[in-house]
């Protein structure tokens, strides 16, 4: 039916493919897996598709810095195809791991159409540790994130240990003038976590969780939408179902907001097309 | 020549991992550091340009928004700075991707002399800081000298030009391979060799050994290819593959079982065979859905008719017990390796975690290798690293502390994996090796590692001896593996696949060798980290990540071709033959030349004596003590105690989510923090359709009697399966048991006979809950010799031996994920039902732990009785009528009662006078016994009646509801309020002991 087409790559040890190629598949898109070695070879080619993911893992083992090495090979191998994929007009989404390669590539946050200066880092957590937990997020409404439209507040999953957005004043502010920050983390009711532990669960600076580049069609950020890809990966989903019962209401009758995201990016291509 | 590049965060940001190390030495050793910064040092053994150096360090290594770094010392402020790297030959995986990364970027290869070394120096500021302080910071919380060296430098001592120096950790060996032949002139003489070389042969085993190097027409066959006497690699392919390890010597033997009491012999001969592989096999008979059991790496259940799902368990206990981070990091990076060699090959979908260890404030007399705390620490991080990088959730687990631990801890890992019913048209659980088919290794390289285990580790360090006998797992490579074969199973180039673990290529291509009766194995052929090992070492290591593929010739091609489309190692060293023989050549040289069917003949089976003393007899009894008085403080301090306590900060930092399929997690509950009673997966993403996994430990029992212990262990795995809405019709098990030696010797184990005893009651147990349960054990490992020796205040040394341990896990599916339920109250008003009845059972509960007794009413499985009531639960969880159900386990129903008003934040108004009881008149009874068979439900007050009638006739009463307010209150049998306190005071009691952990 559909020819949008999702890149999700794979190799090196990544590990979020297989639910991240899902997540899409569900959205609508056709998502092949493609391994980082079949697309510097040439056997798979960039052009054939109009949505390229980086996805969560640990490429290299991040033995040193998450995402750096991965970083490095993609831009000596793919350098100039990866500038003309995002020069298309395509879509990019960094997951996790996917958005510490993005902001060590460059392409995030892409200030005036530099797609190659590294002025922003996910450095290690606060907290000192890996960290599995669902967080609040807020959504700014004025981004211009192609993936976040119409979202407002969302709960995912987070799972890293290097998550500490960071960048000096200047940059930050430059990123938060230009609405480029796209998912803060918050309190369960919405009010802003302000750094405070668990709910900021790094450390990072003004909460930020993700970000885009000025264009927002490239998009990366620590939380897992893919970790959201059925109504019962919630962590209360079993309380949720009993409740709505008792209101004579049933759960997952719907997309969960984690494929609503992967649903914008199709739906953009689409209407784009 | 060589460069040495440091790279620190910059001054301004904060330092998480010094900050740790800050935290550590005040709690632990109360050393008042003001500040750490952590320097990650990379050094470059290898010729570079300078402007290729510039390319390293800009491109590589260094964060331009992060970080600083230079190639001469960092001018970082400290008054002691602490340097740590590894020793040669152990596992340096930063170093082993830095290389991979500069070749990719330089687009260069290194040379085989050529490498890089990661290590790390800490700057330490701190006028307090003495030099013992700043040792002990080295030796007790950065390095283990057993895997790692350090250096300690003052400010005063500190050259700010070289800086640490240059340390380099090559292992240069300096040795030609050399294939030794052993005497075999009398069993002495083989017993000598057998102790100087560390072979542990058997002494039973030796007259065979020997008789057949003796056999006339046995020496005629191998004087044809040059051989006569055994080689050395002969000896330790036999070692292995009679270890008991390996062969399981133990549960095969001969016990001979005296009951004490009665005065009754009885003989069990071969415990595996009785208690596991007979019931298994009945139990198959019924159960259409057991796929493939007792045979391959791990065992098989339907998943749906497209899939099955693999579960198997191991331990790695002496390992960890050395060095906690790389044993347990290798324990459950090599039990991954199980369900990939399953079948044709298994993706990892999900694995569990228990550790049993020594307090972990001890601060006693005895002195073990790692303090408790120290080893717990490290046993944690090894299974995060292991788990969370090979992208697979850990999703269930558990901790017990117990003084017994201090001896040798446990470390259980358990795998679950997930295949195609169906390979290229063929069934994907059967696999074997044909002649001419190709034997390949895949993966890591062969060092010295693992070879003869820990008894390497009274070997004399010299400055590059490769400290290989303790491991470093690198789920990096494996994980590369991993997805690799799986690519090549669905393209149908795998006919038989096997992991390399313990016994190496000796145990794997011996194993796989027998299905097509032979095999040629060139040794010369294996790739190796360094040159110099013996043609024994290479057989027998156990370097990790490797996996032994059979692939047919005409598939060799694409087989490689993909391995390298994948940055995966993977070499030819032989094929498989119909010859009937193990042939090893190296330079086309024979070194081993046996028959295949030698193993399977001949050797003599274990003996033990095994005497039953009832513990009666041993003098146990039920203490004398009168009811307390004070409930609300009781109850809090029990849910302090540590094997109650919430252990949340270890679950935390598990991925227990990662490849999307979580259902259940381990936490639940409104706020996400109380332990849910089992995880469920859905492991097949556009399935509904869910696997069910849960594990129990209660070895406290075994105090009492180790039967019960079982009977209670598997109870427990069963519940806790039902519990999260799971079919009690389909429930896999895997035995893990963990004993202390059973070989009575009068000095050095004069209780051996009752802990055989034990160990054969236990056995019983198993098959009488698996025959009753109508569970299927899918796989089992077992894991002898749990003692250890301690050194004491005054120089004495003690024996420790664990309690006689075994932990199961249980799996099931779940047909619909969304009827599952978790444990946590949901709403108030909802009524409170207790299934099953509580009986005078607090022997060897923790309320008595609690006061220092163990007692003697050790709780009883009534299977028959239970089994009616779990099928009337399942059926009650299916029908939709159940808000949450929660098993009630370790600490009673007063504890379990807790855990559920916790888990929904919501208070609860209990009447113990509603408690179905047998034999218990006193409120302690009815809190804090541990009978099993029971249930904590509750249920929207509009599914009452359908609920009770399904429960009519049986164990079932309603004992109270959820409150709307946030007050724990429970009334006493003759309906005094007994305990009244909020749910937070619970929690806070109930996180205190762990809380601030993360």
């Amino acid at each position: 039916m559909t020819d949008v087409r999702a890149l999700v790559l794979t190799g090196y040890g990544l590990n979020c493919d297989h639910e991240t190629a899902h997540a899409f598949a569900l959205a609508g898109a056709r998502a092949s897996r493609v391994h980082i070695n079949s697309l510097i070879d040439g056997s798979v080619g960039l052009k054939d598709f109009q949505i390229m993911v980086f996805v969560g893992g640990f490429s290299w083992g991040d033995d040193h810095g998450a995402g750096v090495i991965q970083a490095v090979r993609m831009k000596t191998h793919l350098g100039d195809n990866l500038l003309e994929f995002v020069e298309k007009g395509n879509l990019v989404l960094g997951i996790c791991n996917g958005f510490q390669t993005l902001v060590n590539l460059g392409l995030l946050p892409g200030f005036s159409d530099d797609y190659q200066q590294r002025s922003v880092a996910l450095t290690f957590n606060d907290c000192g540790n890996f960290r599995d937990e669902w967080i609040s997020l807020k959504v700014n409404p004025s981004s211009p994130c192609a993936f976040t439209r119409g979202m407002n507040r969302l709960e995912l999953p987070i799972r890293h240990g290097e998550g500490k957005f960071f960048s000096d004043k200047d940059t930050i502010q430059r990123l938060m003038g230009g609405n480029q920050v796209v998912v803060q983390y918050t309190r369960p009711d919405g009010s802003p976590a302000n750094g405070k532990f668990p709910f900021n669960p790094n450390g990072s600076v003004f909460d930020v969780a993700g970000i885009c580049d000025p264009s927002g069609r490239v998009f990366g950020l620590m939380p897992h939408p893919e970790g959201y890809n059925h109504f019962t990966n919630h962590p209360n989903w079993t309380r949720l179902k009993e409740r709505l019962k008792r209101e004579g209401r049933r759960i997952g009758t719907g997309p969960t907001p984690g494929i609503l995201l992967f649903k914008n990016a199709v739906e953009f291509i689409e209407n784009r097309s | 020549m060589a460069f040495r590049l440091e790279i620190a965060l910059k001054p301004d940001l904060f330092d998480a991992e010094g900050e740790g190390i800050r935290q550590k030495a005040k709690d632990y050793f109360g050393i008042n550091i003001e500040k750490i910064r952590t320097i990650h040092v990379v050094t470059i053994d290898a010729d570079f340009t300078a402007e290729q150096l510039t390319i390293i360090q800009k491109e590589l290594f260094t964060n331009p928004v992060t970080q600083i770094s230079s190639y001469s010392p960092l001018p970082v402020e400290f008054d002691w700075t602490v340097w740590m790297g590894f020793r040669p030959g152990v596992k340096d995986n930063p170093g082993d991707t830095a290389i991979e990364a500069i070749e990719d970027v330089l687009q260069v290869r290194f040379g085989p002399d050529e490498a890089v070394y990661t290590s790390k120096r800490y700057g330490m500021v701190g006028k307090g800081i003495s030099s013992e302080d700043a040792n002990q910071i080295a030796s007790e919380i950065l390095a283990n000298d057993i895997i790692q060296q350090w250096k300690v430098f003052s400010s005063a001592d500190w050259d700010s030009e070289t800086g640490i120096g240059f340390i380099i950790p090559k292992v240069i060996l300096n040795h030609t391979p050399t294939v030794t032949t052993i005497p075999i002139g009398s069993d002495a003489e083989l017993k000598k060799v057998s102790d100087e070389r560390n072979l542990a042969l058997h002494p039973n085993d030796i007259p065979t050994i020997r008789a057949y190097f003796l056999d006339k027409d046995i020496q005629t066959h191998r004087k044809r290819v040059g051989l006569l006497d055994p080689t050395d690699i002969e000896l330790e392919y036999i070692s292995q593959a009679r270890s008991d390890h390996c062969n399981h010597n133990t549960f095969r033997g001969l016990f001979r079982y005296r009951d004490e009491e009665t005065g009754e012999e009885t003989i069990v001969d071969n415990l595996f065979k009785t208690c596991i592989e007979v019931p298994t096999l009945e139990l198959k008979k019924k159960k259409p859905w057991v796929i493939s059991v007792l045979w391959d790496n791990a065992g098989a259940g339907l998943f749906d008719k497209d899939h099955y799902y693999v579960i198997t368990g191991e331990t790695h206990n002496s390992p960890s017990n050395i060095e906690a981070y790389g044993g347990a990091i290798t324990g459950i990076v090599g039990v991954y390796r199980d369900p990939l060699g399953t079948g044709k090959g298994s993706k990892l979908v999900m694995g569990g975690y228990g550790y049993c260890v020594g307090p972990r404030d001890y601060e006693g007399a005895l002195k073990p290798h790692l303090s408790p705390r120290r080893l717990l620490d490290g046993v944690i991080e090894g299974v995060r690293d292991g788990g969370n990088k090979s992208g697979i959730p850990t999703t269930f687990g558990q901790v017990l502390f117990h003084p017994g631990y201090m001896g040798k801890c446990l470390v259980f890992v358990t795998a679950v994996g997930i295949m195609p019913a169906e390979v290229d048209g063929a069934p994907a659980e059967q696999k074997k090796t044909s002649p001419g088919d190709l034997i390949i290794m895949c993966g890591g390289r062969v060092g010295k590692d693992g070879i003869h285990g820990v008894t390497a580790s009274s070997e004399v360090y010299s400055e590059h001896t490769p400290a290989g006998h303790v491991q470093i797992g690198d789920p990096y490579t494996q994980k590369k593996m991993h997805d690799f074969l799986l690519e090549s199973r669905d393209q149908g180039l795998i006919q038989f696949i096997t992991d390399n673990g313990g016994g190496g290529l000796s145990s794997s291509i011996g194993e796989s060798a027998r299905f097509s009766n032979g095999c040629e194995v060139r040794l010369q052929e294996v790739p190796l980290k360094y040159e110099g090992l013996n043609q024994w070492e290479i057989w027998v290591s156990e370097s990790q990540e490797r996996m032994t593929v059979a692939v047919n010739p005409t598939h060799l091609d694409r087989f490689l071709a993909l391995s390298g489309q994948h940055a995966v190692e993977s070499t030819v060293i032989g094929r498989y033959t119909d010859s009937g023989k193990l042939h090893i050549t190296y330079n086309d040289e024979t070194c081993a030349y046996v028959d295949m069917d030698l193993l399977t003949s001949g050797f003599p089976q274990w003996e033990f004596d095994a005497k039953w003393l009832s513990p009666k007899r041993r003098c146990l009894f039920e203490p004398v003590l009168n009811e307390p008085a004070k409930y609300g403080p009781l109850l809090l301090d029990l849910l302090a105690r540590p094997n109650i306590a919430s252990k949340e900060w270890i679950c935390r930092q598990y991925d227990h989510e990662v490849q999307g399929t979580s259902v259940i997690k381990p936490l639940v509950g409104e706020n996400r923090d109380v332990n849910s009673d089992a995880a469920v997966i859905r492991p097949v993403l556009d399935s509904n359709k869910g696997l069910a996994f849960a594990q129990a430990l209660i070895p406290g029992y075994s105090a009492i009697d180790a039967y019960h212990m079982v009977a209670c262990t598997i109870d427990e795995a069963v519940r806790r399966l039902i519990a999260v809405g799971a079919d009690f019709e389909h429930i896999g098990g895997v035995d893990n048991f963990c004993w202390p030696n059973i070989q009575y010797h009068a000095d050095e184990n004069p209780d051996g006979r009752q802990k055989a005893a034990q160990l054969v009651r236990a056995c019983w147990a198993l098959k009488d809950l698996c025959l009753a349960y109508e569970i299927p054990l899918l796989s089992g490992k077992d894991s002898m010799y749990v003692d250890g020796y301690l050194m004491g205040r005054y120089g004495e040394s003690h024996k420790i031996s664990a309690l006689e341990t075994m932990q199961f896990s249980s799996i099931g599916v779940v047909d619909d994920v969304a009827k599952c339920i978790s444990m946590d109250s949901k709403i108030p008003g909802d009524r409170v039902y207790i299934l099953g009845v509580t009986g005078d059972e607090l022997g060897g509960s923790e309320y008595y732990e609690h006061f220092g007794y163990v007692g003697l009413n050790v709780p009883r499985v009534d299977a028959d009785r239970f089994a009616v009531l779990y099928r009337a639960l399942s059926h009650a969880v299916r029908e939709e009528l159940v808000a949450s159900a929660h098993g009630v386990y370790r600490g009673g129903l007063g504890v379990h009662l807790a855990m559920v008003a916790m888990g929904g934040n919501r208070g609860m108004r209990i009447d113990l006078a509603k408690v179905p009881v047998t034999g218990v008149d006193r409120n302690d009874g009815v809190l804090f016994s541990e009978s099993p068979g029971r249930f904590i439900v509750t249920i929207a007050p509009e599914n009452e009646a359908k609920f009770e009638n399904l429960f009519k006739q049986l164990d079932c009463s309603c004992i109270g509801t959820v409150t709307r307010d946030s007050e724990f209150i429970i009334h006493g049998i003759k309906g005094e309020v007994l305990v009244s306190v909020s749910v937070k005071k619970l929690k806070d009691a109930w996180k205190r002991p762990f809380g601030d952990l993360i």
